[in-house]
């Protein structure tokens, strides 16, 4: 017979204050197997610990129930405790009165009674509960950067300069991500690429980093400390080993008139391309969608011209598996193209372009190097409109939340404007100014009194073109809604900051949670801001919403401190609630029909054939196996399992259904 | 169409190509039962007719069957899905059983998962209009009449089990309602545990019901348990676009994950 001690917790006041603990301490002891009962006021606490401890021995108590918070946070202690006094943690359990119950209802006598309901169902519980022991698992102490904006380099570079491999995987031909396309940063107006290029190259050339770019994530499976994931490096057309990075190739490609993605579209490049002049790596790929030999066959005029032959035509699409501890997940935020907004023009006229081409025309690299000229005909602009929340805050577009980045970059863009045109007025219709940050309200402030900047407080209705010239029609609401209207030369939309578009697939492939507007969701808004709910998965920068570059680096690091820190342990213990198939004497080997439905199912693909062979070696039966490695003990194979013939160690079918039927007072 | 019929099976019975057939025999009461011929003189046993309609899927995985050696079956529409459906699961593998089936009044006989699945895909496998007639009527009720008319029909349960023995999904060596450590489904028919035992077939069955209708066609007290099974079927066809039984390596529904599925049922 099981000797049960039940240890009810008041958390204080948490509990006792809706529930009578003395009363579900003193009603438990009278329950079959109950040989002792008590309560105390923090069981937590040193002293409570020791209560424990002291009963176990004293009454020779061989199952423990806690009634107290959730386990979640304190069933670790709890089995230490028990196991600290010889007990098989376990045989530990916890009973849930604190979020199922005294938070949730008002003081009553019900409230007490489902106190003790709960109690009761535990104890039926853990009478079931079979000795376990943790299993240890090693760690490859690998990690994988996925993004290669300042987000991933700063992860990279710090989990690298740690001393552990990290493997960093970019989408694009050359990593720097957006920052890269920025021409100066708030709020201190110094060069973006001067800052970040340094940082690139030496992700680049650090022994610990292993960089593929033009490549992406096929499949991540396993788990923490143990994964394996799939990464397709697309084909560059190109041996990089050979490429010296001459460039030669790309000035000879005859399709020059590719709008530029870098230069978001205010450019033009070849179908051999570096995407910018700081590329890294600085060598080219062959975009085969525009180049005249993959789409008609004739060309090749890379081919011919490149000095060390290096181009690759036949290349393929290659797959390689690598093995990690962990990934860190910065993939960053898209730019919303305006285009949703018909009211503007964007898409109709020329001079109506987003931040970010603003930032390309006003970057010394960019395609006007750096002059302020309008798109249309390469005239300087002497009034320019400035549009913050294009998209941003507006729920009739869809999106309610702020993008937070642009009130910051608008009134950098005005102040760079009227630095590179001294005559020239720069207009912002605004609906608010969201300038929380170190040095960020002096800084739009100097916009406005040094940079002379026309701060309107209003929405624009709508922009069209009347002789020439582009008409913003607004209204201000710090003069009483008077209607406002501007004849400008350029308008600039804050457009709001999304998701990527594939960020959706990618959470699904990783198993990561996102929200409504599928940016990835971190497992504790505040208390674990760069951890998701998968474990050895973190997260940096705007993939998990928008935010400027000292967040970005930020939250990277904070990731990278994630990684090291679970890289600093030789192997993991993992908790032994795991899946396993039951065996049995022959003929029948297992109740397990192999019908292999649970394979499937399984999210960390822990489920494996095993074939029964005879003296011969002819296979007999296959049966399913579970991994104890790669399973999780989420339990979704015991459900659909239609014979029942898998069960999970410490949620027994025995367990549930005891706790079941406690409750159903059977 | 019995004599066909029945000079194939004696050729393939004497060419050793199947070591064991079943078919169609003559029952008590005029009434269809199975046959297994070991021999070309028992082949004279093997009728077809109008009312052969039955499948002996079911058949396949007994171990006194399977122990005979090759198996040759004489396959209705519902045989052959059963058969993919069972390959679908890894009970049966390509080539392993010999299906002989009427395609335009003409006997062919394949034991080519290929070969059956282009004949499946050229047929008709909609419910038929009487018993979709039913799920209608079901469907319109309220949940409480719904409910009613459930309890009422469990009531006659008499947990004899024909429906499992018939049903060729039903091929567990070791039914879940036979478990007694714990005892999920009690054991007694009484309101609890008819219930429990239908529910519990209705949801093993989801998405793996081939619509053959053997369950209700072969229970004693008349219940039309085949409705429970079939409604099942429409929804996860509209939902994930899968019907059971018509590919041999098609991915169960409820067990498989695309990026491209529905996802309208999370609030």
């Amino acid at each position: 017979m099981a000797r049960v001690g039940v240890f009810v917790c008041h958390c204080g006041e948490n509990i006792s204050a809706t529930v009578d603990c003395e009363k579900v301490a003193k009603e438990s002891g009278d329950l079959n197997s109950v040989v002792f009962s008590t309560d105390y006021k923090y069981m937590c606490s040193d002293p409570g610990q020791t209560l424990i401890k002291e009963a176990i021995k004293e009454h020779k108590l061989d199952r423990v129930v806690v009634a107290a918070c959730s386990p979640r946070m304190h069933e670790p202690t709890f089995r230490k405790a028990c196991s600290e006094a010889g007990m098989n943690p376990y045989l530990c359990e916890m009973a849930n009165i604190r979020e199922h119950c005294s938070w949730v209802h008002p003081k009553s006598e019900e409230t007490t009674a489902k106190a003790g309901d709960l109690v009761r169902t535990i104890v039926e519980k853990v009478k079931k509960n079979k000795p376990l022991q943790a299993i240890k698992v090693p760690i490859t102490k690998t990690a994988i950067v996925i993004g290669g904006g300042v987000a991933g380099i700063q992860s990279a570079l710090d989990i690298a300069n740690c001393g552990h491999k990290v493997i960093m995987v970019e989408k694009q031909p050359s990593i720097g991500g957006h920052m890269s396309q920025l021409s100066e940063t708030f709020p201190t107006l110094d060069c973006s690429q001067c800052i970040l290029t340094p940082r690139m190259v030496e992700v680049a050339q650090h022994p610990n980093i292993t960089l593929y770019t033009y490549a992406e994530i096929e499949s991540v499976d396993g788990f923490i400390g143990n994964f394996k994931v799939k990464i397709r490096r697309k084909s560059k057309s190109l041996d990089e080993n050979l490429c010296t990075g001459c460039g030669l190739c790309t000035t000879k490609c005859p399709k020059k008139k590719i709008p530029n993605e870098f230069e978001r579209g205010l450019g033009n490049r070849t179908a051999i391309y570096v995407p910018f002049p700081q590329a890294v790596p600085n060598k080219p790929v062959i975009d085969r969608e525009n180049c005249n030999y993959y789409q008609k066959g004739t060309c090749k005029v890379c081919e011919k011209v490149c000095p060390v032959q290096a181009i690759r035509f036949d290349q393929e699409d290659q797959i390689i598996e690598v093995e990690a501890g962990a990934l860190v997940v910065c993939t960053g935020f898209d730019v919303l193209k305006p285009n949703f907004f018909p009211e503007y023009g964007y898409g109709k006229y020329k001079d109506v372009i987003d931040g970010l081409q603003f930032e390309r025309l006003a970057s010394a690299s960019g395609p006007t190097k750096g002059e302020i000229r309008r798109p249309s005909d390469g005239e300087i602009p002497k009034k320019i409109v400035f549009i913050a929340c294009a998209g941003s805050r507006d729920p009739a577009k869809g999106i309610e939340y702020c993008s937070k980045i642009c009130c910051m970059y608008t009134a950098k863009h005005a102040m760079l404007y009227k630095h590179k045109v001294h005559d020239g007025t720069p207009y912002v219709f605004y609906m608010d100014i969201r300038a929380g940050g170190k040095m960020y309200e002096e800084f739009v402030r100097r916009a406005i009194v040094e940079d002379d900047t026309k701060y309107i407080r209003g929405r624009v209705s709508t922009v069209f073109e009347r002789n020439g010239k582009l008409i913003v029609r607004g209204a201000d609401t710090l003069m009483g809604a008077q209607p406002v209207e501007i004849e400008a030369d350029m308008v600039v939309l804050a457009s709001a900051g999304v998701s990527n578009p594939d960020s959706e697939e990618l959470a699904q492939r990783l198993h990561v949670s996102y929200d409504a507007y599928k940016f990835f969701a971190e497992a504790h808004p505040k208390l674990k801001p760069v951890e998701t709910n998968t474990a050895g998965i973190f997260l940096a920068g705007a993939c998990q919403a928008p935010k400027d570059i000292p967040e970005s680096v930020a939250a990277a690091s904070g990731a990278a401190v994630k990684v090291a820190a679970l890289f600093s342990n030789s192997e993991l213990t993992r908790e032994p609630v795991v899946a396993e198939v039951n065996r049995q004497a022959p003929p029948v080997f297992s109740t397990c029909t192999g019908c292999f439905l649970c394979e499937k199912v399984c999210p960390y693909q822990a489920i494996e054939r095993e074939e029964i062979k005879d003296r011969n070696g002819n296979v007999i039966k296959t049966l399913a196996r579970i991994n104890k490695g790669l399973c999780q003990g989420c339990g979704t194979c015991v459900a659909l399992c239609r014979v029942k013939a898998i069960d999970l160690h410490g949620f027994s079918n025995q367990q549930m259904y005891s706790e079941v039927m406690a409750l159903l007072n059977f | 169409m019995s004599d066909i019929l029945i000079n194939k099976v004696k050729q393939l019975l004497s060419d050793k190509a199947i070591d064991i057939f079943i078919g169609h025999g003559e029952g008590t009461g005029g009434r269809i039962r199975p046959i297994f011929v070991r021999t070309p003189e028992d082949a004279e046993q093997l009728i077809f007719n109008e009312n052969c309609k039955q499948s002996w899927a079911n058949y396949l995985l007994k171990p006194e069957v399977k122990a005979a050696g090759k198996i040759g079956m004489m396959a209705t529409k519902h045989a052959l899905r059963a058969m993919m459906q069972l390959a679908s699961e890894f009970q049966i593998k390509d080539n392993e059983v010999l299906a002989l089936y009427w395609d335009n009044n003409e006997l062919k006989s394949s034991a080519d998962f290929k070969e059956i699945e282009a004949y499946l895909a050229s047929q008709n496998h909609d419910i038929l209009p009487h018993e979709q007639e039913m799920i209608d009527k079901l469907n319109a009720m309220t949940t409480q009449e719904r409910w009613d008319f459930w309890q009422k029909e469990y009531e006659k349960c008499i947990k004899c089990y024909a429906c499992r023995s018939a049903c060729p999904m039903c091929y567990c060596h070791h039914c879940a309602a036979e478990g007694n450590q714990p005892q999920w489904i009690p054991v007694a028919s009484h309101q609890l545990g008819n219930m429990d035992w239908h529910l519990m077939r209705a949801m093993h069955l989801s998405g793996r019901c081939i619509n053959c209708g053997a369950c209700a066609k072969v229970c004693p007290m008349h219940i039309p348990l085949n409705l429970l099974t079939y409604n099942l079927i429409t929804p996860i066809q509209q939902e994930f676009g899968a019907i059971a039984g018509m590919k041999h390596d098609a991915t169960y529904a409820l067990s498989t994950f695309k990026t491209e599925d529905k996802e309208n049922f999370i609030l």
